[in-house]
């Protein structure tokens, strides 16, 4: 796609803008443990964001990955509940390996904001839980990531000795939702006693790599925007916060902390931006960038929101304050689809093979 | 690979005006300059050896215009854009061309302080005495009791009419034995508000009765630092640089002096490094590529130093828009990143090298700091962490500048 750089900011700041607005919607949805995350969703939904990748054809508004990638930045800024990852990905793969019909079945639902679901368990899928016959499912799909109110699973099957990626209809699969400790995301079990299933034609081993590169820089973004926003929270509170008749920003033990943050998420910064650029474009390169800036970007994360909580003091202990919703979605960013030993294996192996 | 025609002139700036003429020529150049195994041999090698080679690599460069090519064309330089300038250190780096490490402070230090505070004379004296007599500088900044703390050194310079007399002792100076000249701070008015309001600036003929340099043995072994001691030294006042007692803020563009080309060139050197690792793993695995631990940590700082490269080019793309000092943050978060991947990279050959790494061999100068030697590699790395202003100083710099905590 060709939007150029100051189309991307300005998206960025049109999400920015409404996703500042929703941080009440987002409280309370974590408060309460509620399903959907309202009216958020249905804001987005209406925005177009859902239909982002989705081409024109299929009412989609055709944009490219670069402003995917801007929208997963800002969700990961406000720690949005948004179940955005799932369908975008979804939509890709249908859109790039689906046949007509598939993509008439689903582009535009999921365009809606319908929403799907798919396995998040690591770098790899899961291809032996389930098993595709007749054009039906058996068996389980195991962690799977978006599936509250999804319309579609996206699962990785057997057919015989060979891989494939089915999509079935969520409607009559019994999911078994598993609360997580991040109320923002959700994962699910779904069991198929012969559910009715479409399989993609295209190579499987391409489409796990597409849907491991997307959820790998989805997740590195939400990554860096959550570790921003949550260093601006802590440097704030640090300006404010006195003891000892100053503030507490002047020690330097703490200013240092808070340097060294600096540095590491400005480096994850620029290595996702770059490994996102390349996806942009659709270089072959982004095959070895992608998991540098997954582990780079989750470890940056995890490490900064840790210390958020530690900076804040006993109020970043509380359920009321914001620090920890950032600190669980940190933890989780590193386990989903594969944690980061799993991504420098990864990337360890590229480096040999190419 | 074509036999390089050694008997040919090479005109690199001849080429400036097409960018891949202008990195093809470099490349040819250096493919008939750089001598094959210069590197090995200067393993050990004695120190006036290094030096004659030294001096022989910066009258190459000088040649063909690439010893100062980021100079203004006023003053003997080229005036060659970031861009160029990144294309040849590319090519360096790719050549395993020699760095010009004796002409450090000559070649960006001096002209960094000339050009924006030297008079007309200070400028024609002595950045001509660089291109056209290969002049060596040295800085002497660093006191015993003025190192992260610069602004409390107590060097005196008093005024007698046409001269400043000056008494004190510096430290830290790099190859200030083999220095022409040294950039000095000292004390001026003892009596300032501030203590930064009372140093100036000065060129020091280090051939000048009274300076005493002492050489310092450092833990690698080697002697590059230098003390330097002034006993009732006369400096002409003519080579104050800038106004008196204007120092302190002229030294800040000093110190800030092109560190981000030079940790550019380090930077790709370290991944020429890498890249030549990891080709020698796919022909044979070594045995610390089947460690868990260690091939995460070998990847992980791959990463990083991806991260790191990326910064650099930010930091350029920055500078290349708005030349301004200031005009990007980066520059001290370049400066951490680069020093302590450095602490965590040399570290990391020193765990892969078990008892091997351990062993004496004679240490090599003038490749960047990724050598093979691994011990004197990781000793190395303090020379990032500590020199230019220590790393401590550097995070209260980016936690009150770039993150705006209070002082």
């Amino acid at each position: 796609m060709s939007e150029t750089d100051a189309d991307i900011e300005e998206l960025r700041a049109s999400f920015r803008a409404v996703l500042e607005d929703a941080a009440g919607d987002i409280r309370r949805h974590v408060d309460a443990g509620a399903a959907r995350c309202e009216p958020l969703c249905a804001k987005a939904a209406e925005l177009g964001w859902f239909s982002l990748m989705t081409p024109e054809a299929f009412g989609g508004l055709g944009l490219g990955r670069a402003a995917a990638a801007a929208l997963y930045e800002e969700l990961g800024r406000v720690i949005a509940p948004l179940p955005m990852m799932g369908a975008m990905i979804a939509t890709e793969i249908i859109a790039a390996h689906g046949d007509a019909a598939q993509k008439a079945a689903w582009l535009p639902r999921l365009a809606a904001g319908e929403g799907a679901a798919l396995s998040a368990s690591g770098v790899a899928p899961n291809w032996d839980d389930s098993r595709f016959a007749a054009g039906a499912l058996t068996g389980h799909a195991r962690e799977l990531l978006d599936s509250d109110a999804a319309a579609l699973l996206v699962v990785a099957a057997r057919e015989g000795d060979a891989a494939r990626w089915v999509l079935a209809a969520a409607d009559g699969v019994t999911v078994e939702t598993e609360e997580l400790v991040d109320r923002t995301r959700g994962l699910a079990t779904a069991r198929f006693d012969n559910v009715q299933g479409a399989a993609l034609t295209a190579d499987p081993d391409i489409v796990a790599s597409d849907v491991l590169t997307h959820a790998s820089l989805a997740i590195a973004c939400d990554s860096v925007g959550g570790a921003k926003a949550v260093l601006d929270l802590t440097v704030a509170y640090l300006k404010t916060r006195e003891q000892f008749g100053k503030p507490i920003g002047s020690f330097q033990a703490l200013k240092h902390r808070c340097a060294e943050h600096k540095v590491a998420i400005e480096a994850a910064d620029a290595l996702v931006q770059e490994a996102v650029a390349h996806w942009a474009r659709n270089d072959p390169g982004v095959a070895l960038l992608t998991p540098l800036a997954k582990a780079l970007a989750c470890d940056v994360y995890a490490a900064m929101a840790t210390d958020a909580v530690q900076l804040h003091g006993g109020i970043g202990f509380t359920w009321e304050h914001v620090c920890h919703l950032y600190l669980k979605r940190a933890k989780l960013n590193q386990a989903l689809f594969g944690g980061s030993a799993a991504h420098r294996d990864l990337a360890a192996r590229l480096l040999l093979a190419a | 690979m074509a036999p390089a025609d050694k008997s040919r002139r090479f005109s690199p700036m001849a080429h400036r005006d097409d960018l891949d003429a202008f990195r093809a020529e470099v490349r040819a150049w250096l493919q008939a300059i750089v001598p094959e195994g210069w590197f090995a041999r200067s393993a050990g090698a004695p120190e006036g050896e290094y030096l004659a080679f030294q001096r022989w690599w910066f009258d190459e460069l000088q040649k063909v215009g690439l010893a100062t090519p980021h100079w203004p064309k006023d003053w003997g330089g080229e005036e060659l854009t970031l861009r160029h300038q990144v294309i040849v250190s590319e090519e360096m780096v790719r050549a395993g061309a020699p760095n010009p490490d004796l002409f450090v402070i000559s070649l960006y230090h001096l002209p960094a302080t000339l050009f924006a505070h030297g008079s007309p004379a200070q400028r024609e004296r002595y950045l001509k005495g660089v291109t056209e007599r290969g002049e060596i500088w040295c800085q002497g900044f660093s006191e015993p009791n003025a190192g992260s703390d610069l602004a409390s050194l107590r060097t005196r310079a008093e005024r007698r009419d046409d001269i400043f007399v000056v008494n004190g002792q510096k430290v830290w100076s790099s190859f200030a034995a083999h220095a022409d000249y040294c950039l000095l701070l000292a004390r001026t008015d003892v009596n300032a508000p501030k203590k930064q309001a009372g140093i100036s600036y000065f060129i020091l003929d280090m051939k000048a009765p009274g300076v005493t340099v002492r050489r310092i043995k450092q833990m690698t072994g080697q002697s590059e630092f230098c003390e330097i001691f002034l006993d009732n030294v006369e400096i002409p006042a003519e080579n104050l640089i800038g106004a008196e007692n204007a120092g302190w803020m002229i030294a800040q563009s000093t110190l800030s002096a092109e560190r981000g080309l030079i940790i550019f060139d380090l930077a790709e050197r370290m991944h020429d490094a890498f890249q030549r690792e990891i080709a020698a793993a796919r022909v044979a695995r070594p045995a610390w590529w089947e460690d868990d631990e260690l091939r995460r940590a070998f990847v992980a700082h791959y990463g990083d130093l991806q991260a790191l490269r990326l910064m650099i080019q930010r930091m350029l793309r920055e500078l290349e828009a708005n030349a301004e000092t200031g005009a990007s943050s980066l520059p001290p978060l370049i400066k951490v990143q680069w020093s302590e991947l450095l602490r965590r990279h040399t570290d990391f050959w020193l765990k892969a090298g078990g008892l091997e790494a351990q062993k004496y061999s004679p240490p090599l100068t003038g490749g960047g700091h990724v050598t093979g030697n691994r011990l004197q590699d990781f000793m190395w790395s303090y020379s990032w962490t500590i020199a230019g202003g220590a790393n401590e100083i550097i995070k209260t710099l980016i936690a009150e500048r770039v993150l705006g905590l209070p002082r």
